[in-house]
């Protein structure tokens, strides 16, 4: 049984400084797999080679066993992967509407109506401000909307690049309620974290990547023993 | 005095229609693309030689050229997209100004060697005299020129706010990585945006040519000189502020023209740039492309 994703020895680089030395992960169906990292470890890179913006100089990405390394980023949003980049990049001078109808460019479906309506039950904030332009909100509200726009695409997997970034405690919460709710209805999802509190709740496994490598890989208790680890992204001794 | 005045302002907003639908193919490229396309004139040039070179060896209704028009600035446009445009998405602006500078005289040398002449008769749209008003007249291409910038602007506002390819043109001008990642084919939203301002340019260029009667390799220039203009006194990337741009011009040339002389035309839309550059150089950068 192979993993939905499999990312193999991919390298990519800006001229030539390789941000990803040959990194090697999976994303297994219906996980919530973790990315930690500091930053410069090209964990955003990362994220943009998958969703295609980025193209890799070598190695292999494959989507369900199917290869999907160096398509254009439309390509991958059809395929099945969807992108909440950092800092979340609605549309600012779109309603949230727009934004959410635009999120589903790729279908060509007559269920898009429909999905916008269960987007609306789950995000009740987003259909009170529906026709208000999406630079008006506030940023938890911008990441709700940055998520149900993702979804709009009916992802098998949905990345997710430091979703807490920037948010309130209390906001930072509420979006780990929305992840894990996410997971239960079957939503494989990839996320990239500093907060490594939060994530320690929700994600089944881990990766550490430094300075363009993948440095460790486990489950939450493994990552929990880590002495190291622990230290740098706890911040705190063993209870 | 002051039906001089009326005349005048009639006959500038004739002319101004036709800068107002050049601004329009402008300001959809610079609005969506944030590129000045400098080739944009000689393109529609390229489109009416392509029609005088027909009308010349065929006999062909005024109709069939105005196909041919629009054909051949889609195919320059085509042209100028996928050299200078498609390779400079990511980089340098100036890159694709300076790209389209070269195909502007690429197109320019390409005509005069097709077409030496310095001068080719272009069929008038109608025959007959001017519509008469009391003392007033106004040509009837005037009104058709008056008519097609405002149902073009009409009709592109349309586009962008009720069509599922407007939703991704503003969505590619509001967030371009966004945009990518939502899913949007953004390199081909790019070129149909082009290719639409090449075919608006097209029919600009089709009525300016049969209200002139008369193509001349200057056409390129002047239509992008006239556009240009335009599309900044109506404040960079606004539609309709490329309307009331290109009319605000041709009103104020024919002012200048009657008070000033015909010297003084030109210099005073000149000099009404440099007062905005200079004054008001907010006026250039607040505007939204819609």
């Amino acid at each position: 049984m192979s993993a939905l994703l499999e990312i193999r020895q991919l390298v990519t680089a800006y001229g030539k400084i390789e941000a990803l030395k040959g990194v090697t992960l999976d994303v297994e169906q219906g996980s919530i797999t973790c990315l930690l990292g500091p930053n410069g470890a090209g964990k955003t890179t990362l994220m943009m080679t998958v969703a295609g913006i980025l193209r890799p100089k070598s190695g292999s990405i494959r989507l369900a066993g199917e290869e999907i390394t160096g398509r254009p980023p439309h390509a991958i949003v059809a395929g099945g992967i969807a992108l909440v980049p950092e800092n979340r990049l609605v549309f600012p001078n779109m309603s949230v509407l727009e934004n959410l109808q635009a999120g589903a460019y790729q279908r060509r479906d007559r269920e898009i109506e429909a999905d916008i309506g269960k987007l609306f039950e789950r995000f009740p904030r987003l259909k009170e401000r529906s026709g208000q332009n999406a630079g008006t909100l506030s940023g938890g509200e911008q990441q709700m909307l940055a998520v149900a726009r993702a979804l709009m695409s009916r992802p098998k997997l949905l990345l997710m690049d430091e979703p807490s970034l920037g948010l309130a405690p209390l906001v930072v919460e509420e979006i780990f309620r929305i992840i894990v709710q996410l997971h239960q209805d079957g939503v494989s999802i990839f996320l990239v974290e500093q907060n490594a509190h939060m994530a320690l709740k929700v994600a089944q496994h881990f990766y550490l990547m430094e300075q363009g490598k993948v440095t460790f890989s486990g489950t939450p208790g493994a990552l929990a023993e880590d002495e190291v680890i622990r230290r740098a992204y706890l911040g705190s001794a063993k209870a | 005095m002051i039906f001089d005045l009326i005349q005048n302002t009639f006959d500038g907003l004739a002319m101004g229609a036709s800068y107002a639908l050049l601004a329009v193919g402008f300001t959809l490229v610079f609005g969506v693309l944030r590129r000045v396309n400098l080739s944009y004139g000689p393109a529609i040039m390229i489109g009416c030689y392509a029609a005088t070179w027909v009308s010349l060896s065929f006999h062909s209704n005024v109709f069939a050229l105005l196909g041919i028009t629009i054909l051949g600035s889609v195919l320059a446009g085509t042209y100028v997209e996928r050299l200078c445009f498609a390779p400079h998405r990511q980089g340098s602006a100036i890159a694709a100004m300076v790209a389209s500078f070269a195909l502007w005289m690429q197109f320019e040398e390409a005509v005069t060697l097709v077409m030496p002449k310095h001068l080719y008769d272009f069929p008038p749209m109608f025959d007959g005299d001017p519509l008469a008003f009391g003392p007033l007249s106004l040509r009837a291409e005037a009104l058709v020129m008056l008519s097609c910038a405002l149902a073009i602007c009409f009709a592109l506002h349309r586009m962008l706010y009720r069509s599922r390819f407007g939703l991704a043109v503003r969505a590619v001008i509001d967030a371009p990585l966004a945009a990518q990642l939502a899913g949007i084919n953004v390199p081909r939203v790019l070129l149909l945006v082009f290719l639409l301002a090449s075919g608006i340019g097209g029919l600009a260029g089709w009525l300016i040519a049969s209200t002139h009667t008369q193509v001349t390799p200057m056409l390129g220039m002047w239509s992008t000189l006239k556009g240009l203009l335009a599309m900044m006194i109506g404040g960079l990337g606004s539609l309709p502020g490329a309307v009331i741009g290109g009319l605000a011009l041709g009103v104020l040339e024919a002012h200048s023209q009657w008070f000033l002389g015909p010297q003084a035309r030109d210099l005073i839309a000149y000099l009404l740039m440099f007062v905005l550059l200079a004054w008001w150089p907010r006026w250039m950068t607040t505007q939204s492309a819609s």
